[in-house]
């Protein structure tokens, strides 16, 4: 916990607001197709303080993993690199653009570092190799165990410059675990590193979702001897039941503005969905029906909320508006459909299919059309939730036997494990940028 | 040598007759037995009042002790409450779950004073979040039952594990069938 208590002095100074946006805007739906040629130098100690090749090398490594991930790009092999590389000059003028132009790269990003009594700098820059012009600046001062997020904060910054939008690299991703023998409630980087247990019930703690407005995470938890459904303040750890309604309080999710909670309340003797206030008060049931109804998640625009649902034989997803109360359904493929999770960008909803008991990550658009299969082979894939961005998915991934949280693009393409090996990882959830 | 004849025949037919008669009951026989297996299980609910007797013996009053009778009676719902199991995806009890509930039914009848949580449970199969509720549509399908036999609503709770709790972790038929039910939780 200390260690994320207000422990980002980070102030970013805006070195140049005369941002041009690169060439034309990307397709951020297409990664892959149209990749940037990148030339990424490592960073180099400016004045006093001497050099820290550790440091250099943890942020070198944390953005080019982030920069990756993104798939927006194709590194310019560092051996190839000429003279220019090892030049601390940040500025335009400074620059020798024509060296990295011979090496064939269209954008650049230069840096340096200078640490002082356990305090860090980093200077970045990102340059447009074609036009020689600045696409971003950015100074970073922080403690030296801030390095991490210097790096992924910048990553957010790159892709904004190149996209319009920015970087989900710099939130948070909360989870269930059984590490310590009990499911808990955990918090990680995107990339995995820093784990955090973030409670500690030695019950049953099932399914997070982040609050879009205040630092908070809901969950069910069976602590109190009932599912009931809770929340916690993050970084004051503060914590209370929000729902506690006799049977099932789960499935919790935020609404895009905060204001209300979708979930399951079994109260009536059936699953039902609702809306509830933040102080827990039912605001409205959505659902009628003697089946199952679970799962809820919202539409961007918090005017529907697709859900899952037995009331037509199999679990297959369907979509309640929140106003008129109206149902339809939205899989008819496949026998069991479940855990949608609908993209804070557009109409997309993903979701999990079982096929001969193995589930895998599926998407839909919301009128039913376009269904796409993201991720193949054994090993059930469950449990998708999107980047704020809409740009990724993360998932958890069962390995014979061993659940663990993976991330992979919108498209399904550059999947990859992100939880540490030491117990099942389950019900991933993305914060919202802070 | 006519009445020999005679009386062979008498000596057949009556033989006939009674093997007629043991043909046919034997069917009969069988019907019995088989409207008497609920008699039997309250026979079996019965023996631990049997029980309960000698316990008044051992305390050496002699006298019947209605205490010792019922705390006997909660021993017996205590360790003689079966669980249920369920098919895939399913809420809806089976015979053989049918069967299991009528001797709880019985015991609980016969101990008025403890109260019991059914906890519904699934396979780790489907998604937590609808084993959840499935688990709870089982154990209130259980509740349901046992009402229905006579035992007390308020005597009886419900909570669903989902999939949470499994009592087998394999990840074969045989364990997933064995995680697929309700069991019973007693609370004096």
């Amino acid at each position: 916990m200390k260690s994320l208590k207000v422990c980002f002095l980070i102030s970013v100074l805006i070195l140049s607001l005369s941002v041009t946006v690169f060439a034309a805007r990307i397709e951020i739906s297409s990664p892959g197709e149209q990749t940037i040629p990148l030339a990424l130098t490592r960073l180099l100690p400016i004045g006093v303080g001497g050099a820290q090749p550790a440091l250099a090398r943890e942020f070198q490594e944390v953005l080019e993993n982030d920069l990756e991930m993104s798939g927006l790009f194709e590194f310019v092999d560092p051996a190839a690199f000429l003279g220019d590389a090892e030049r601390l000059g940040l500025s335009r003028t400074d620059i020798d653009f024509n060296q990295w132009r011979m090496l064939g790269s269209e954008a650049l990003i230069k840096g340096g570092y200078s640490v002082s009594s356990g305090k860090v700098t980093i200077e970045l820059r990102l340059y447009d190799v074609i036009t020689q012009r600045l696409l971003t600046g950015r100074r970073y001062l922080g403690n030296s165990t801030d390095v991490r997020k210097i790096a992924h904060t910048f990553a957010d910054q790159v892709l904004k410059s190149l996209t319009g939008e920015e970087g989900p690299f710099s939130t948070k991703i909360a989870y269930i675990s059984n590490r310590t023998g009990h499911k808990e409630l955990y918090l990680m980087d995107v990339d995995g590193y820093q784990p955090i247990r973030m409670t500690d019930h030695r019950s049953i703690v099932l399914n997070p979702d982040f609050s879009p407005t205040r630092k908070e995470v809901i969950f069910t938890s069976y602590k109190n001897g009932n599912p009931d459904l809770f929340r916690k303040e993050i970084y004051t750890g503060r914590e209370s039941r929000v729902s506690l309604k006799p049977g099932l309080n789960i499935g919790g999710r935020y609404s895009p503005d905060g204001r209300e909670i979708a979930l399951t309340l079994s109260k009536d003797k059936n699953s039902e969905l609702y809306l509830i206030g933040t102080d827990g008060t039912v605001h409205r049931r959505l659902t009628n029906h003697y089946g199952i109804d679970v799962d809820p998640t919202w539409s961007p625009n918090g005017q529907k909320i697709a859900f899952v649902s037995d009331r037509r034989g199999n679990p297959n997803i369907f979509i309640v508006n929140v106003h008129s109360l109206e149902v339809s359904r939205l899989t008819f493929e496949g026998k069991y459909n479940a855990t949608p999770a609908w993209n804070p960008k557009d109409d997309r909803i993903a979701f999990a299919r079982m096929d001969n008991g193995v589930f895998n990550v599926f998407t839909i658009r919301e009128d039913g059309s376009d269904e796409r299969q993201l991720t193949f082979g054994a090993g059930s894939k469950e449990h998708p939730r999107w980047s704020p961005d809409g740009r990724f998915l993360i998932y958890s991934h069962d390995l014979a036997g061993e659940k663990s949280i993976w991330i992979m693009r919108a498209d399904g393409t550059g999947a990859r494990r992100i939880s540490a090996p030491g117990g099942n990882d389950i019900h991933p959830a993305w914060s919202v940028r802070w | 040598m006519q009445k020999l004849t005679i009386t062979r025949l008498v000596v057949m037919l009556f033989a006939l007759t009674l093997l007629a008669s043991g043909c046919a009951k034997k069917p009969v026989a069988e019907q019995t037995t088989m409207t008497e297996q609920p008699a039997q299980v309250e026979v079996q609910q019965q023996q631990p009042a049997g029980v309960a007797e000698q316990s008044v013996t051992d305390t050496g009053a002699g006298s019947y002790d209605a205490a010792a009778a019922a705390r006997a009676a909660e021993n017996a719902a205590t360790s003689g409450l079966q669980r249920i199991h369920f098919d895939f995806d399913q809420y809806v009890l089976t015979d053989a779950a049918k069967t299991i509930l009528v001797n709880n039914a019985g015991l609980l009848r016969a101990a008025p004073a403890i109260k019991v949580l059914i906890e519904g449970h699934c396979d780790e199969r489907g998604s937590d979040e609808y084993n959840l509720a499935l688990g709870e549509k089982r154990a209130l399908a259980t509740k349901n039952y046992l009402v229905s036999l006579g035992v007390p609503a308020e005597r009886l709770s419900v909570i669903s594990y989902g999939e949470e709790m499994p009592l087998d972790g394999a990840r074969t038929k045989e364990a997933w069938a064995k995680n697929r039910r309700a069991d019973f939780k007693v609370k004096r």
